[in-house]
């Protein structure tokens, strides 16, 4: 019965981590049409910022707290340089978006200087329920991504502003002839989902350490978790976060780790491939 | 002044200091590092000393380590008068962690710097890739400095690190009389793990032991819960753990969060030293147990020892530091021999001094002497154990004098 | 369309010859240079540029994937890896290293195992995104890589080393000089073939494709299956490739197998330019050089301007290289008999002198 507890905190707690990453891949994917390949060190430079500041001798929360705003910024002048001239393009996208990412990486790389840093968590401890030991700070994860998604939601279906975002992802032409400036809806939906990255990033560092490669793990996964759960909604990323989390953190318990790893990703293209529009139909890839 | 370029401290400051360093570098177009002695005779032709180690990539603060510990006793040599009469002359390429690449630079070092000698590799994938290109088809003498599994008899691969004999055989009874029977073994899946945990089976089982549980995970994994809760649930009482960096840091988290240090277990690692130290919260090691042949805390223990450390501290501040398990230990050892070697042997061909280095001693390097045993290319030395507190180590035991490799 | 963007371009020429024929003048000079190149270089270099000339294969491959069949396949290396490490794994254990075996067991397994991935991407009732056939060959990659990573046998992360020599009976292939030409070689034949495929009438299909799919789609071409015959072609491109590789490198590891060299393919590919085979092998041999040149003086920061630089030619030349040296005319290309193509370009200049 514990192991039932710790695994389904573990799953959580990993798979929330994914659902914030996806969820920014997704934002940009559905609206742009552009699969980021920069989006991993988009978490990473979240987690750098988190360091940074940490360094200067603020509280680790603080450095949490700037991470999504910095990233934002730097995501959209990114966008305003570089990213809007690929959307006619989306395989180049892809490329040009993979060699932002390398040169991001290898800065970062170079700044840290190859090493790995651990960062304290900002709430330390766990908490003891039925002889479960279930850490504080993974628990605070699970709860903000929570907040983030439903406040997400809300301002996409609640507000005047959201409304503006939905009209120029279902039909850009006709939101441009209503008034709506489409490109600078890009441009912040862009921020937005870098911000989601970098606050990602910022909650996982003192979980995974800070190092250059941190981000890459998350691109595959968060491809396939969008691919998986659908382009042009919002519940469709999520969907596919949701079962690419679990699978990579509940098949480890059932088979062999090197097994589980590779499992989690034919799984999910074999799916891919029976539901091409993704588990939630929006729009198809 | 010698014409030195500086170690790459891989700070902030160093890397832009680097980079503005870069617009000076357009006219040089200078291969590889190439640190020349300045001599008044330097008409003689040099000794050329090839390192190849990781200086960039996860394995960075290792190989940095070891670079400037070769760097330091180059000088310290040339300014002693050289080898034969001759100065010794630096070639440093970064095996970045990467096995393709370090081959290309690896035979850089071998085809066109024509080396005499070379030192390094750390993982021992590294080792595995670039000794060909050295040893087979470059037919060069290789000394390799890294604790490893074990197990390479090539000719003419000279071994100055721990092997698991060195680490296990006094470390297990240490650790099951402070600790306990029932041992787990997390392991990174490559040789390095595979080898080493055979070896250190025979041991424990020897001793009364008992291995619950041995488990393989790719490098780059770092979600261990699974693992944790297997750890807790069939009351382990060592963890004798071979993950390396980047899984390390996050499994020891997730082990402490789990309360197993609480509870009393043991939590042990043989390459853990000063650098690695680094990777975690203080609090989140406290009681971590390992074996080397050397610690910071030995200093007092061994005069020599302490002045190396202090003349590596001042020539090389920072957060790159001498430990032994970041290879810079045997990285000294194994240029010290090498030159006992050649100064014995009188030339500089790999055969004469290969078999000069056969038998090789020094009296005095980190953590005590050392000594080559002839026909195993593996090097007896001190070893010591030591446990984490408070983030530093000390010493709880050590070996009575140098212990053998028993390799090849 | 595409006739007074040559017009512009070229010389005024007669209407027989619009512009020069750039293709054959740069595969003619390459040619020339990499032949007479062992005999310049020192022995380090030769290597390295050996190894280059392999890596061309792969790219070419890719080239024909992506600029013949419209598929942007992210998952060269698998076929690549695929194949080094089963050929390593013959030397290793079965101790085979003759040419005559490993070679052609090479190019099957490329072969196979793209025959096997293509016809689940590619084939089946729907018509698969061009994503999601780009992000199956990048999973397909990335899963191999995990697996190769995680499998003792394989050697896990630390691959085969020490592998054995290629034999020819008893004369064994040594990097250097030798194994240039045999480098050299195969690339020539490899090169030829394609270039021949791709200016037949199967050519002509391919590049109806590649313009516009649906059309040809509708004038009855089985448009899946031509991509899945490309798609294995490539395949056993790759897999030879990876044969020779292991043998001259003298070791496998899941690198070989896995995301960044993919990309690093396609990189390399669409950085020299895209549907003319020169231009991936050019894309290569600049990338290749430019890197070793700036890890060579710049240790600590050579991947970031190395991500800069691509990033660059991605914004602002997005055909690549040979974008800068051939005409959009002569990209596209002329199949079937020369007869048949002087007859087309004749009635085309009547066109664009109108």
């Amino acid at each position: 019965m514990e192991s039932v507890l710790t695994a389904v905190f573990e799953i959580l707690s990993f798979g929330a981590i994914i659902v914030l990453v996806v969820l920014g891949l997704g934002v940009i994917a559905s609206m742009m049409g552009i699969f980021n390949f920069a989006h991993g060190e988009f978490v990473l430079l979240g987690a750098y910022t988190t360091y940074l500041v940490s360094q200067r001798g603020l509280p680790v929360w603080a450095g949490m707290l700037a991470a999504p705003i910095v990233v934002a910024a730097i995501g959209f002048l990114l966008e305003r340089s570089v990213i809007r001239r690929f959307y006619a393009a989306p395989i180049v996208a892809m490329l040009g978006t993979y060699a932002l990412g390398l040169a991001i990486r290898e800065t970062v790389r170079g700044l840290i200087g190859g090493l790995y840093i651990s960062i304290p968590e900002p709430i330390v401890g766990s908490f003891v329920i039925g002889g479960v030991q279930l850490s504080k700070w993974r628990l605070a994860i699970i709860i903000i991504t929570a907040l983030v998604m439903v406040g997400s939601y809300l301002l996409l279906t609640r507000t005047a502003f959201g409304l503006r975002v939905r009209a120029a992802l279902e039909n850009p032409s006709l939101a441009r002839a209503c008034g709506i400036s489409t490109n600078t809806i890009y441009a912040v939906t862009f921020a937005f989902g870098a911000a989601l990255a970098g606050l990602a990033g910022a909650l996982v560092v003192p979980v995974f350490s800070l190092f250059a490669d941190l981000g890459i793990r998350f691109l595959i996964q968060g491809f396939l978790a969008v691919m998986l759960g659908g382009v042009g909604t919002f519940e469709g990323p999520v969907a596919g976060a949701g079962v690419i989390g679990t699978l990579s953190a509940a098949l480890p318990w059932a088979v062999a780790p090197v097994l589980a790893d590779v499992l989690v990703f034919v799984i999910a293209i074999v799916l891919v491939k029976l539901r091409p529009g993704g588990l939630i139909n929006g729009r198809r890839v | 002044m010698s014409e030195e370029k500086r170690a790459p401290g891989m700070s902030r400051r160093r890397f832009l200091e680097s980079a503005a360093w870069m617009s000076g570098a357009i006219a040089t177009g200078v291969g590889s590092w190439v640190i020349r002695p300045n001599w008044a005779n330097a008409a003689q032709r040099p000794i050329k000393v090839g390192i190849a180690t990781d200086l960039t990539g996860a394995i960075g603060y290792a190989g940095n380590a070891n670079a400037n510990v070769a760097k330091m006793v180059v000088k310290d040599v040339n300014a002693a008068g050289g080898v034969l009469g001759r100065p010794l002359e630096l070639f440093i390429e970064d095996t970045a962690s990467n096995e393709s690449l370090a081959v290309a630079n690896v035979r850089k070092l071998i085809q066109r710097d024509k080396v005499d000698v070379v030192l390094g590799g750390i993982t021992s994938s590294m080792r595995n890739a670039i000794k060909d290109v050295i040893v087979t088809r470059g037919k060069t003498l290789y000394i390799y400095p890294q604790l490893y599994e074990g197990k390479e008899c090539t000719p003419f691969i000279f071994c100055t690190g721990p092997t698991p004999a060195q680490q296990c055989d006094e470390f297990i009874p240490w650790l099951i009389k402070n600790g306990g029977k029932r041992f787990a073994l997390p392991s990174a899946n490559y040789v390095w793990p595979h080898v080493l945990n055979e070896y250190a089976r025979k041991v424990i089982e020897k001793n009364g032991g008992e291995v619950i549980f041995e488990e393989y995970y790719p490098l780059d994994q770092v979600e261990y819960s699974a693992t944790v809760n297997k750890i807790m649930t069939n009351n382990v009482d060592v963890v004798f753990n071979t993950v390396i960096p980047p899984g390390v840091g996050p499994f020891f988290k997730q082990l402490y969060e789990a309360g197993f240090s609480k509870r009393g277990g043991r939590l042990s690692c043989v390459y853990y030293d000063e650098n690695t130290l680094n990777i975690n919260a203080p609090y989140e090691m406290e009681g971590l147990a390992s074996c080397l042949d050397y610690f910071r805390a030995v200093d007092p223990l061994d005069p020599f020892s302490a002045k190396l450390q202090a003349e590596y501290d001042k020539e090389y501040p920072g957060k790159i530091l001498f430990a032994a398990g970041s290879a810079a230990t045997g990285m000294y050892r194994g240029l010290k021999l090498w030159e006992a070697a050649v100064k014995e042997a009188g030339k500089v061909d790999r055969d004469s001094v290969a078999a000069a280095l056969d038998h090789a001693k020094i009296a005095e390097g980190p953590g005590g002497p050392a000594e080559m045993v002839p026909g195993k290319r593996h090097c007896k030395m001190k070893m010591y154990t030591a446990v984490a507190k408070n983030g530093n180590y000390e010493i709880v035991a050590k070996s009575e004098g140098l212990v053998d490799p028993k390799e090849c | 369309m595409s006739l007074p963007v040559a017009e512009s371009s070229g010389t005024r020429a007669s209407p027989a010859r619009r512009g020069l024929a750039v293709i054959p003048l740069l595969e003619i000079g390459l040619f020339v240079v990499f032949a007479v190149l062992p005999f310049i270089l020192e022995d380090y270099l030769t290597v390295f540029v050996t190894r280059v000339l392999i890596l061309s294969l792969l790219a070419i491959s890719f080239d024909l994937v992506w600029g013949y069949a419209g598929i942007m396949s992210f998952g060269q290396a698998l076929f690549f890896g695929t194949a080094g490490y089963s050929v390593a794994l013959l030397a290793r254990d079965l101790n085979i290293t003759s040419v005559f075996i490993v070679i052609p067991a090479a190019i099957l397994i490329g072969l196979l195992l793209a025959l096997l991935l293509g016809s689940f991407l590619l084939l089946g009732r729907r018509t698969p995104t061009v994503i999601f056939v780009a992000l199956g060959t990048l999973t397909g990659s990335y899963a191999a890589d995990r697996l190769a990573r995680g499998w003792y046998y394989l050697g896990g992360q630390n691959g085969i080393p020490s592998i054995p020599p290629m034999t020819a009976g008893s004369y064994e292939f040594a990097e250097g000089p030798v194994f240039y030409y045999l480098a050299l070689a195969t690339v020539v034949l490899v090169y030829l073939l394609c270039r021949f495929l791709t200016r037949s009438q199967f050519g002509l299909a391919l590049a109806g494709m590649r313009e516009q799919e649906a059309r040809l789609a509708f004038l009855g071409y089985r448009v899946q299956h031509l991509k899945a015959i490309v798609f294995s072609l490539a395949g056993a491109i790759a897999g030879l490739a990876g044969g020779l590789y292991a043998f001259h490198e003298g070791f496998v590891w899941p690198n070989m197998l896995g995301v960044v060299l993919s990309t690093q393919i396609v990189l390399y590919a669409l950085f020299g330019g895209v549907g003319t085979l020169i231009g991936a092998v050019i894309g290569v041999i600049v990338i290749e050089i430019v890197s070793f040149w700036l890890a060579d003086n710049y240790q600590e920061i050579w991947p970031i301007i190395l991500g800069v630089l691509l990033l660059l030619v991605i914004l602002f030349r997005p055909t690549g290289l040979i974008g800068l040296l051939v005409s959009q005319r002569e990209r596209v290309g002329r199949f079937g008999r020369p007869n048949l193509a002087r007859a087309k370009s004749r009635e085309g200049s009547r066109h664009g002198a109108s």
